[in-house]
């Protein structure tokens, strides 16, 4: 998801959990996780004041927001339940409210989009990591679309499937038969429900889903699927190696890169052939003022 | 479920029960976590293993590659709940160990106890959602087995989700066991009609913009109050989630937008009737209102052909209209302004 993650915030001591570095070893931790409720652990519980409920709530009801949008949100909440308090360090903000999560099961994880290198916000499942959320909201053959978007996403060379691969399959669909029409307004619900989304004909995974589903994707095509070079996080889109074949987010690229004019293959040393993109800067981005949809989008399809 | 599975299902979890309380009796603290824990299945799906697991409600079947949160109709959905496996043994074990008698006891409350989580995470993907919860919805989806301790699991859940986010689970339709969350908390200033991502008003609202979709979109009051009243709320009378319903559809819910109140034209004596007012076209859908309506008739939107054919065009007409605003870059405009609300 974009250059070395920060360290996920995770509680340390505590007699249940050791200090967990990524999400990706909670996963693996989480055999060894006695849920602190089960314990009658009442310390962290009593962090929670009004203020971070309405943060959770809106957080939930937004799926996922940009970092910008979090702090906003952050001093919303404050305003209107403690407006005397001072507004708390997002990261800080944020690892209180995981640690009270964590015995749900649930985080606030942060991650960066794989185009432009925002950083965003959303509240995912831990235990339950798959499709499962999917599960409840889709039935059968409208999953089994989903899974095969998925798998021609993962494939493909760019990170994005087109619209007609993935109707060319429904014929393949378990459950009730699709026609392609159908299909097409799955395809859109998948978009409004932020697990796709669509750019010119063609769909990738949202950064939600990709927050979310991390995991999943890599357990389940662990051949298939593409790691980035510098952050070892899952990759959809980014850009390649021509001679050795590596891959790097395109925000990683960026940090990696950065005023070096003589960008060169971290593996195998070659000239690096793509064009590098500028380093995301929030600043830079409120100032200018430029809306989200109008800034030329960097070359998100390069391999 | 294929024939067959089911007492397979049942003969191997009375074979892990019988191993676990074996172990518990020889005072073992580590069983064999590697049955759970490595995913023995070749298949790069699912590590769910769930020999030792709770496999009562997942179907532990090696060949199919697929696993199964809920073991009915979405049978393909490919999902797990993977602590399943590793948490809750682990979980079993420590306890367990010290006390050997209480063995069904303490294995029986932490699945109880997963399941809580289980539930709070649906209740609050339904949140998310804006969608009611049914019993029935509940019941398959997470409970399962467990169907006996449904309330405790749920009260349990009710008092997580109260705690952490400041939700209450209110049961809104008690002949029908709907359920939604309310939000509880106390806010400094008077955004309790603003606050309308609170559940309460959306399940009413989307009941009565089911009610003026399903009649043409447009509906006389007479039948607005009708659907309400089966839903046990009546004009007059103050519910404790709504408040009094009808200044709710009459007054504060049209000074939102949501809807339009307005008397029938040369209706004498006067009749009113409800449409959609700017804010629901804007902030909902026809096709999410007839989801709506689907979930409560236990079906599917194209189960009612005209009105999905109607709700079909909408999207239409709405992914032209979102491709043009787009474009414009206004939509991020429009992120910001709604970012608050």
């Amino acid at each position: 998801m974009g250059a070395p993650r920060p360290p996920s915030p995770r509680p340390e001591g505590g007699a249940e959990a050791a200090f967990l570095p990524s999400p990706r070893t909670v996963w693996a931790a989480l055999g060894r996780l006695v849920p602190s409720y089960m314990q009658g652990s009442t310390r962290r519980v009593g962090i929670m004041t009004d203020v971070h409920r309405r943060f959770l709530q809106l957080l939930m009801t937004h799926g996922v927001l940009e970092e910008w949008d979090v702090k906003r949100l952050q001093k919303h909440c404050y305003k209107v339940h403690d407006c005397n308090a001072t507004v708390e360090k997002l990261e800080d903000f944020i690892n209180n409210i995981n640690s009270v999560l964590e015995s749900l099961y649930i985080e606030i994880k942060k991650g960066v989009t794989e185009d432009d290198g925002r950083p965003i916000y959303a509240l995912v499942n831990l235990a339950t990591t798959s499709v499962s959320k999917m599960a409840s909201d889709f039935a059968e053959n409208e999953l089994d679309l989903f899974r095969k978007a998925l798998e021609l996403i993962i494939d493909s060379e760019t990170g994005f499937a087109s619209s007609t691969n993935i109707l060319n399959l429904v014929d393949q669909l378990k459950g009730k038969k699709m026609r392609k029409k159908e299909a097409e307004q799955v395809l859109q619900k998948f978009v409004q429900h932020k697990w796709l989304v669509e750019k010119e004909g063609e769909f990738t995974l949202h950064c939600r889903a990709i927050l979310e589903m991390e995991q999943y994707i890599r357990e389940t095509y662990p051949d298939a699927v593409k790691v980035c070079n510098i952050c070892h996080s899952l990759l959809i889109q980014g850009q390649s190696c021509e001679t050795c074949g590596i891959k790097m987010h395109l925000p990683c690229v960026a940090k990696y890169f950065q005023s070096n004019s003589e960008p060169r293959c971290p593996h195998c040393n070659d000239y690096w052939p793509h064009e590098i993109p500028e380093v995301f800067d929030p600043e830079k981005e409120r100032e200018a003022g430029i809306s989200k949809s109008n800034k030329k989008p960097l070359r998100s399809r390069q391999h | 479920m294929p024939r067959g599975q089911k007492s397979k299902l049942r003969a191997r979890e009375k074979r892990r029960q019988a191993r676990e309380e074996l172990k518990e009796l020889a005072g073992a603290q580590a069983t064999a976590p590697e049955e759970e824990e490595s995913p023995s299945s070749p298949s790069p799906s699912f590590k769910d293993v769930p020999q030792s697991s709770s496999a009562t409600e997942t179907p532990s079947n090696p060949q199919v590659p697929e696993r199964v949160h809920s073991t009915t109709t979405t049978a393909a959905a490919v999902s797990n709940t993977r602590f399943d496996e590793g948490a809750n043994n682990q979980v079993e074990e420590r306890p367990n160990a010290s006390q050997a008698q209480d063995t069904p006891k303490h294995w029986h409350k932490s699945h109880i106890e997963e399941k809580v989580t289980m539930l709070v995470h649906y209740l609050l993907h339904k949140y998310q959602m804006k969608e009611p919860i049914t019993k029935a919805d509940m019941l398959k989806n997470v409970i399962q087995v467990y169907k006996n301790h449904f309330h405790e699991i749920l009260k349990k859940a009710s008092d997580h989700i109260e705690l952490v986010f400041g939700l209450d689970v209110k049961e809104v339709d008690p002949n029908r066991n709907i359920y939604v969350l309310v939000n509880k908390l106390e806010l400094d200033y008077d955004s309790r009609v603003n606050d309308n991502r609170g559940m309460p008003k959306t399940g009413l609202l989307m009941t009565v913009l089911g009610v003026i979709f399903t009649k043409g979109n447009r509906a006389a009051e007479e039948e607005v109050w009708k659907v309400l009243n089966m839903m046990g709320i009546y004009a007059g009378e103050n519910n404790f989630i709504y408040g009094e319903p009808r200044k709710l559809i009459t007054q504060d819910l049209v000074k939102e937008n949501y809807l339009e109140y307005r008397q029938v034209p040369n209706s004498d004596p006067p009749r009113y009737e409800f449409l959609w007012g700017p804010r629901a076209h804007a902030e909902t859908s026809k096709m999410k209102v007839l989801e709506f309506v689907a979930k409560i008739h236990d079906t599917v939107p194209s189960a009612f052909p005209t009105w999905y054919e109607e709700a079909l065009r909408d999207e239409e007409e709405r992914a032209r209209a979102r491709a043009w605003v787009w474009g414009l870059g206004k939509l991020h405009v429009l992120q910001c302004k709604s970012i608050l609300c």
